[in-house]
């Protein structure tokens, strides 16, 4: 069984923690520089404001108080995110954080979540169900995960359990409608998966559903049926991993979302336990080179990153450390990102311990430019642009890393940083910028 | 290899150091205050309503979210979209907010609102003036 635990409008739960007018009001969180809506509240979809909507078509109605805007907070949000990935550490068996606001899990044993807690061990089961799984475990155990989370953190999160990531992400979308929060995938999920258009589904994409209707694959459930044959053709073994993943058969082992460009994480286990900081040091950054190019491959820039290590204890598991860094610039480069990453990396590394995995989760990805410009021309970024850090790229790759850089990146203060006009507090991570109690 | 010598003090040349058995990691603020990392946060007071619990401007407080409140405890409570830390109160007349300076009026929850509670304050931490 995989779990998948999701923070309902992340960006603006977390405004909401410190900013209690914000409760119940229409709020939406801005992208890097202010562009667009890039979260929004149940109250401001309401309203039928679409996401990605430029922030200067709505700038009239919030001066007369209709809707509220925050900039984007990603030291707040990572650092929340980091707080919500450490009780789901304490709480399941395995945790994989997919995005800034998404995390898979495996949860305990049915044995050990019927025994260990009050109230489940009485298992019921699906009458007439072919593979009856005991269902109230489940359920018990994933509203104790929101329960604590909503407390511990102040996030609203939605929990969805299925035997797949792919089914997971749909249960997880189901689970977030209800007012627990919480949905445990039927056995027999046909019902949900033909009311599902192909777009919907976790790793179709955007370009796939015209080459799906030509296949008359329309539905969750036709692609789930589909011959293999027919589904190899249309989008190849990924979009036949996808349709494995519907019929319940775990296909989204390694950990490879190339498909889904939503987020971009990397992280690797080490073959033996690291011991220095040039081991850590190099392990993350060859994660960023590798996310830089995937960046790149989407046409995106990110705007931060968490990064982290776990330390190895004999048995599995072991503490993490990690760390939020937001870019001085949403990027795609490599060396900016190492550069950034820099000053963190004591913080990650204690000397005498040893390290069995590092990770990076990166966040605030988009395309570059503002939103108008992004509407008016091609979503790909500009030829000289990618030119360049190809050519930077080849150049570091051989000359060895960050000898090439932009001089821009020089000293002082930089007067191309991100425009962040409404910015609320870093209320967890700045002395300067607690929250003020009277 | 170093690392391990080192703690275990098993040199093959030399004595082996007499305070290696009394050997302790030094002590640390936060396992003393953060009982919790996920559910601690730190918030700096304003202004004097609890001055008679200790508790002065520009204090710093830490507060965790995970523990309920219970008669008598001080608390982080949002009143009206701004936050406020009190002695929370709870008897047959209801719930209350009490301040610790006479110059305030206790904060009486209306019939039927719900306290927007945000945590217990564990600590507070007050720092004297002058060069740090």
């Amino acid at each position: 069984m995989i779990g998948l635990v999701d923070g309902n409008n992340f960006f603006v739960s977390c405004e909401r923690v410190f900013n209690r007018r914000l409760v119940g009001r229409p709020v939406a969180v801005l992208s890097n520089n202010d562009g667009c809506c890039v979260s929004r509240s149940n109250e401001f979809k309401a309203l039928g404001i679409p996401m990605g909507t430029p922030y200067f078509q709505l700038k009239g109605r919030e001066a007369t108080g209709e809707l509220s805007f925050c900039s984007s907070n990603y030291e707040l949000y990572g650092d929340l995110s980091n707080r919500i990935v450490s009780i789901l550490r304490e709480e399941a068996v395995d945790v994989e954080q997919y995005s800034i606001d998404e995390a898979f899990i495996t949860p305990p044993s049915l044995e050990a979540l019927g025994n260990g807690e009050r109230g489940t061990a009485a298992i019921t089961t699906v009458p007439h169900s072919p593979f009856p799984i005991p269902r109230s475990p489940y359920l018990a155990y994933g509203r104790r995960l929101r329960s604590k989370i909503l407390r511990w953190v102040g996030i609203p999160c939605g929990v969805g359990f299925a035997p797949t990531k792919t089914l997971a992400k749909l249960a997880n979308h189901i689970a977030k409608k209800r007012p627990d929060g919480v949905f445990l995938m039927p056995d027999d999920p046909t019902e949900i998966l033909a009311a599902l258009p192909t777009r919907e589904v976790w790793g179709v994409g955007r370009h796939l559903p015209a080459k799906l209707r030509a296949a008359r694959i329309l539905t969750a459930r036709h692609l789930r049926d589909a011959p293999d044959d027919t589904i190899r053709a249309v989008g190849g073994v990924t979009l036949l991993r996808t349709a494995m993943e519907l019929r319940g058969v775990p296909c989204c082992e390694e950990r490879d979302y190339d498909a889904a460009p939503d987020t971009v994480s990397c992280s690797r286990s080490f073959g033996t336990p690291a011991t220095t900081c040039e081991a850590i040091e190099e392990s993350i950054a060859s994660f960023a080179a590798q996310a830089a190019a995937k960046l790149r491959r989407h046409g995106l820039l990110a705007a931060g990153c968490n990064i982290y290590a776990q330390v190895f204890a004999s048995g599995g598991g072991g503490d993490f450390v990690d760390r939020t860094v937001v870019f001085p610039v949403p990027t795609d480069a490599t060396n900016e990102m190492l550069r950034a990453f820099r000053p963190e990396m004591s913080a990650l590394f204690t000397p005498g311990l040893r390290y069995r995995k590092t990770g990076v989760v990166f966040f605030g990805l988009e395309k570059p430019g503002t939103p108008q410009q992004a509407d008016l021309f091609d979503a790909s970024p500009p030829p000289e642009r990618s030119r360049l850090y190809k050519a930077v790229d080849a150049l570091n790759a051989r000359y060895g890393k960050g000898k090439v850089f932009s001089a821009a990146e020089g000293i002082g203060p930089r007067p191309w940083q991100m425009k962040r006009s409404k910015l609320s507090k870093r209320s967890t991570t700045r002395w300067d910028e607690l929250m003020t109690v009277r | 290899m170093s690392a391990k010598a080192k703690v275990s003090g098993s040199v093959v040349a030399g004595f082996p150091s007499p305070a290696e058995q009394y050997l302790e990691p030094p002590l640390d603020l936060n396992e003393l205050l953060v009982k919790r990392p996920a559910a601690t946060y730190f918030v700096r007071v304003e202004g004097d309503s609890m001055v008679g619990a200790g508790i002065r401007g520009g204090d710093l407080l830490v507060v965790d979210r995970s523990l309920r409140p219970a008669d008598g405890d001080v608390i982080i409570a949002s009143v009206d979209g701004e936050f406020t830390v009190k002695t929370f109160r709870r008897d047959e007349d209801g719930v209350r907010l009490e301040p610790a300076n006479p110059a305030f009026p206790a904060i009486r929850l209306r019939a039927g609102q719900e306290l927007d509670y945000f945590g217990k304050v564990t600590a507070c931490i007050h720092r004297f003036a002058g060069k740090r």
